[in-house]
C-alpha cells in the first residue's frame, strides 16, 4: 500500500513493511513542512495513526525544512501512537530539521535514528 | 513574491536611538519595542502571503552571502520562518520582509499588521505537551538578538545575527 500526496512544497508517501516478520508503516515526507501545510500533514498522518501501526517509522531524509507547527504535527503523533501502544521513530533528519529537534527537546522524547532499518530493529 | 528592489529613500538610520535587547535576559522582562523601520538604500524589500518556502530561500542566499556559517544560516532561516509563520497564522493582510547587513551583522525585519498583545511573548520556554507557541521561543533561542514592536497598527520584528569577525587585510561587503 503507498500513495503520494503533494502539498504544496511537501510530499508525504507511506507504505507497509516488514523487519523480522514485525510489520511497521514508514512515512517518508519529502520537502519543506511549515504552517501553510500542517494542516495537510497532520490529516495524512491522523489516517496511519488511526491504523493503529505498532511502530510508525518517518524518514525524513528528503525533508529540507520543518518549522514548529510540523513539529507539533510529528509530537501530536507521538502522543497518540504512546496513547495506543505504538511507538512513533524519526529517521535521518538533515541539518535544519535536526536543528529544531533538538532545540526543543523532541528528540529526547521522540528516538531518532541513522537508518530506517535501525529504526525498524528498534 | 514579490521582490520591491532597493527602496528609494534613505532616511538617517538612527541605530543609536534603539533600544536593544540584551542577547539573554534570564529574568525575562519582555522584549524591547523596536524603533521605526529605518530605510536604508541598501535593504532589500519582500512582500509575502503564504509562500514561506520562498521567503526562506531569500534569507538563505542572504544569509550565505554575509558570510554566515551553514549552522547560522540556518538558524536565521528558521527564525525568519517562524516569525513569517506567524504572519500567516495572525495577520489578515501581506507581511514585509526587509533584508540588510552591515560588517557587525545581518538583520531581517518582519513587519504585518498583525498584533502580539504579551509583551513576554517567545521569552518563556513552552513544554513540548503545549503543542503550540514554540515559534517566538525558537526565534529567541537562535538569533543573537530580537527586537519586537507591536501595537494596534501591526508588529515588527528586527531579528540580528553576528557576521563572523573580519579576517585581517579582508574588506568585508558594507
Amino acid at each position: 500500500m503507498w500513495y503520494n500526496k503533494g502539498v504544496d512544497l511537501l510530499t508525504v508517501s507511506v507504505t507497509a513493511r516488514e523487519s523480522a516478520g514485525e510489520p511497521y508503516t514508514l512515512v517518508e515526507i519529502t520537502g519543506e513542512a511549515d504552517v501553510t501545510n500542517t494542516d495537510e500533514l497532520r490529516r495524512l498522518l491522523d489516517e496511519e495513526v488511526s491504523q493503529q501501526p505498532r511502530t510508525l517509522i518517518i524518514d525524513l531524509s528528503g525533508l529540507r525544512f520543518m518549522d514548529s507547527s510540523a513539529l507539533h504535527a510529528l509530537l501530536r503523533v507521538n502522543r497518540s501512537l504512546d496513547r495506543q501502544g505504538g511507538v512513533l521513530a524519526l529517521v535521518s533528519p538533515q541539518a535544519a530539521v535536526a536543528k529544531i529537534l533538538r532545540l526543543t527537546t523532541a528528540d529526547r522524547l521522540i528516538p531518532v535514528f541513522g537508518s530506517v532499518a535501525e529504526a525498524a530493529a528498534g | 513574491m514579490a521582490r520591491d528592489g532597493n527602496t528609494a529613500q534613505r532616511e538617517p538610520a538612527d541605530e543609536g536611538a534603539l533600544t536593544r535587547q540584551p542577547e539573554s535576559r534570564p529574568d525575562g522582562d519582555g522584549a524591547v519595542p523596536a524603533a521605526p523601520a529605518p530605510e536604508r538604500d541598501d535593504s532589500m524589500s519582500y512582500t509575502y502571503t503564504t509562500d514561506l518556502g520562498a521567503i526562506r530561500a531569500v534569507v538563505q542566499r542572504c544569509a550565505i552571502e554575509a558570510g554566515l556559517t551553514e549552522a547560522r544560516a540556518i538558524d536565521l532561516v528558521l527564525a525568519v520562518s517562524e516569525v513569517a509563520a506567524n504572519t500567516v497564522k495572525h495577520a489578515k493582510s501581506p507581511g514585509r520582509l526587509t533584508i540588510w547587513y552591515d560588517t557587525r551583522e545581518i538583520v531581517c525585519q518582519i513587519h504585518d499588521e498583525g498584533v502580539i498583545t504579551d509583551p513576554l511573548a517567545g521569552r518563556r520556554q513552552p513544554s513540548l505537551d503545549a503543542l503550540g507557541g514554540h515559534g517566538l521561543w525558537i526565534v529567541n533561542q537562535v538569533c543573537d538578538q530580537v527586537e519586537l514592536q507591536s501595537d494596534e497598527t501591526g508588529t515588527t520584528i528586527r531579528l540580528h545575527m553576528n557576521r563572523p569577525a573580519a579576517t585581517p587585510g579582508h574588506d568585508p561587503v558594507a
